[in-house]
């Protein structure tokens, strides 16, 4: 089984810096996300790994040798496009066929008729057969083979081209935004079958999304990338609880993570507006205190002052939004959707917020270390970003 | 809300019927295809059951003698042979040339814009003002083609004035003339062509240019194609500027294409009624083939 690494990726299209040193390791059989907004470069990297795309430097390793200047069609590596990229004039088995017709049979045995003489060509040929079977009964198109692309459904359209895929078993797998076309109630189930899939197939995989909760809920680790570079890589649940940096902080959870302008004093006490937070950090002056929804709570008799604006009742929660007096920043509670409402729109209430669950980070937005007010000196790991 | 309802009334209360509008709002364009193409046809059409001579006055109504003649007429069936012999050569050679010439300048990187422009200056340079050019580019003696052809040890042919080459040589014109036409067309169908198919075959394993042209870019191209086959093959049928200026059908007849024996018939000869049968026949020739080669042709074709 083959890992994948992308070493010191440099990609620019004329005077714009697609990527700016990008550097991934793929281990073998792993699934990893990159995830970002658009624009960020993440399908440029996807595609400079399947060799679509020559990297500026860097270079490119699958299972463990040096494909930089190998072209795309001899990387072994398959690949989903967003578009699925389907033929539009052949059956969906024809479709399926192209990857092992074009390996298994040479230039000869490829052509029409003639190739038929060949001693050999049947047996092949009958061989693809079955497999494009097999592969179209574990992804239940085995009725759809004789139609074209022109009459599938978008989910069926993106089935073929997963079984394009994966029927001539590929070490690595690419994956480009693959849901983007689904609806809504398709996506959510199609998601929990790709991981399914790849656990059958094992392949190592890269996952491109814009989605943050298709790379959370699919994937081993999770790249966050943004303006070209990759931010953090980890598990999900690292990049949830252990952000880095502020801005994977705010692209991950929804609703978004509050930030709220902070101040560390001499003592490096964190106070919002005046008010004591309960947290330290390892840097004076100003920064930024973000915390996620659920770990903001009213009814403190001391906490930070702020008034209701809005509420939206979802039904296991209630989004309550308020904007502090302080500094005018708008923030959102999640709350229990069962309890009820803490106060009406208009009231002020006393913000808290659980200083074991507070992130910092400095104006650059680089994660500061903190602990617990009260808390001994060597506690300052206990919330330390684990990077790399 | 009143007049939400008092507009909605109003629309419900209009003179017109749906059917009605719609007829109105197609009367200019059906007028126009009547005015300018049904009553012609159906003139053409009546006139040639008359014997009607231009200048002559009045006409008689004659039945089928125009047909009965034209069976009978050998010049109108070697015109019909070179006819089509003439679409045979030209079309296929200048469908093959436009799609040559596009896809090598779409493959290329630089200049782009200017091949594409010396490519398409015969299909807006007319041929009656280039005759004088080929004349002279093809001229048997002083023509720089023989001589080109004698530098290389081969005696060029007679060109425009031997019966073997007459009908060759302006099929080689008329190709000139249309593939930078066809190349035109066929560079708009190119850039029709998704990006990602051809990322999809590289990721398949395609590694040839000629596999991935016959897996992905004429498959794709095929509406392209063949909206290009009937065009072409309709220019070619039509083909008469380079007969009426290079060679008026000769020498002896070898290179009459059919528009310019009907061209003859009627205004050289003034013959009117048995012009309008041959272009009766000559349409109907048209028609069938264009209908046979579309039917053939759009079972195979996928429409994106």
């Amino acid at each position: 089984m083959a890992g994948i690494e992308a070493k010191a990726i440099v990609k620019n299209f004329g005077e714009t810096r697609v990527l700016k040193g990008v550097s991934l390791a793929v281990a073998p059989g792993e699934f990893v996300s990159l995830v970002g907004p658009s624009g960020c470069g993440k399908t440029t990297l996807m595609r400079i790994v399947a060799g679509l795309e020559t990297p500026d430097s860097g270079a490119i390793e699958i299972d463990g040798r040096d494909v930089t200047a190998i072209r795309a069609a001899d990387r072994d590596i398959a690949m989903v496009f967003q578009s699925y990229a389907l033929y539009p004039h052949l059956t969906a088995r024809a479709n399926m066929a192209v990857p092992l017709v074009m390996r298994r049979l040479d230039a000869a045995r490829r052509l029409p008729w003639i190739g038929d003489l060949l001693p050999g060509t049947k047996a092949i040929k009958a061989e693809i057969d079955a497999e494009i079977r097999r592969t179209a009964e574990l992804l239940s198109i085995a009725a759809l083979l004789e139609r074209k692309p022109g009459q599938l459904s978008g989910g069926q359209r993106q089935r073929v081209a997963l079984g394009r895929a994966i029927v001539r078993h590929p070490q690595s797998f690419l994956l480009d935004e693959p849901l983007s076309n689904l609806d809504a109630a398709l996506r959510v189930q199609t998601r929990k079958e790709i991981v399914e899939l790849h656990r059958r197939v094992g392949a190592s995989t890269i996952y491109v999304t814009h989605d943050q909760t298709e790379a959370m809920t699919m994937s081993d680790r999770v790249a966050v990338m943004m303006g070209g570079e990759i931010l953090q890589i980890a598990s999900p649940r690292e990049i949830y609880l252990d952000p880095a940096d502020l801005r994977v902080a705010s692209f991950v959870g929804s609703p978004k993570i509050n930030t709220i302008a902070a101040e560390a004093d001499g003592d490096g006490a964190v106070r919002i507006g005046g008010a004591p937070t309960g947290v330290v950090a390892a840097l004076r002056g100003p920064l930024t205190f973000a915390v996620r929804p659920e770990d903001l709570s009213p009814g403190a008799a001391h906490g930070f002052a702020a008034r209701v604006e809005h509420m939206e009742f979802l039904g296991e929660a209630l989004l309550l939004h308020a904007r502090l007096e302080s500094g005018g920043e708008s923030v959102v509670l999640r709350l229990d959707g069962r309890a009820g409402a803490p106060a009406a729109i208009g009231a002020s209430i006393r913000l808290s917020a659980d200083p074991a669950r507070v992130f910092l980070f400095d104006a650059q937005g680089k994660r500061v270390k903190s602990r617990l007010a009260g808390s001994p000196q060597r506690a300052w790991s206990a919330l330390e970003p684990a990077h790399g | 809300m009143a007049d939400a309802v008092a507009g909605s009334m109003r629309t419900r209360t209009m003179p017109l019927g749906e059917g009605a509008a719609a007829w109105l709002l197609s009367l200019p364009a059906v007028a126009a295809y009547a005015l300018l193409l049904l009553l012609p046809t159906v003139a053409v059409a009546a006139l040639s059951f008359t014997d009607f001579e231009l200048g002559l006055p009045g006409f008689r109504f004659v039945g089928l003698a125009n047909y009965e003649e034209l069976l009978r007429d050998r010049g109108f069936a070697i015109s019909i042979a070179n006819t089509a012999k003439f679409v045979a050569l030209v079309t296929p050679a200048s469908i093959l040339a436009g799609l040559g010439l596009a896809m090598l300048i779409e493959a290329g990187t630089r200049g782009r814009a200017f091949f594409r422009a010396v490519y398409f200056l015969p299909v807006v340079s007319l041929v009656v003002a280039m005759a004088t050019a080929w004349q002279y580019l093809l001229h048997p003696t002083i023509g720089p083609v023989n001589a080109m052809l004698r530098s290389i040890g081969i005696a060029g042919p007679n060109w425009l004035g031997s019966s073997d080459w007459a009908l060759v040589s302006l099929g080689l014109i008329t190709i000139w003339e249309n593939a930078g036409f066809n190349m035109v067309l066929f560079m708009a169908g190119l850039t029709a062509v998704p990006r990602e198919l051809y990322a999809a075959s590289e990721i398949d394993g395609v590694k040839s240019a000629w596999e991935r042209f016959r897996l992905v870019t004429w498959p794709m191209l095929g509406p392209t194609t063949l909206f290009v086959t009937i065009i072409t093959t309709i220019r070619a049928i039509r083909t008469f500027d380079t007969v009426a200026t290079l060679t008026q059908g000769g020498p002896n007849k070898s290179s009459e294409l059919i528009v310019y024996t009907i061209y003859q018939e009627g205004f050289t000869f003034l013959k009117m009624g048995y012009a309008a049968a041959m272009t009766v026949v000559f349409l109907a020739v048209v028609l069938v083939l264009m209908l046979i080669q579309t039917r053939l042709v759009e079972r195979r074709v996928h429409y994106g």
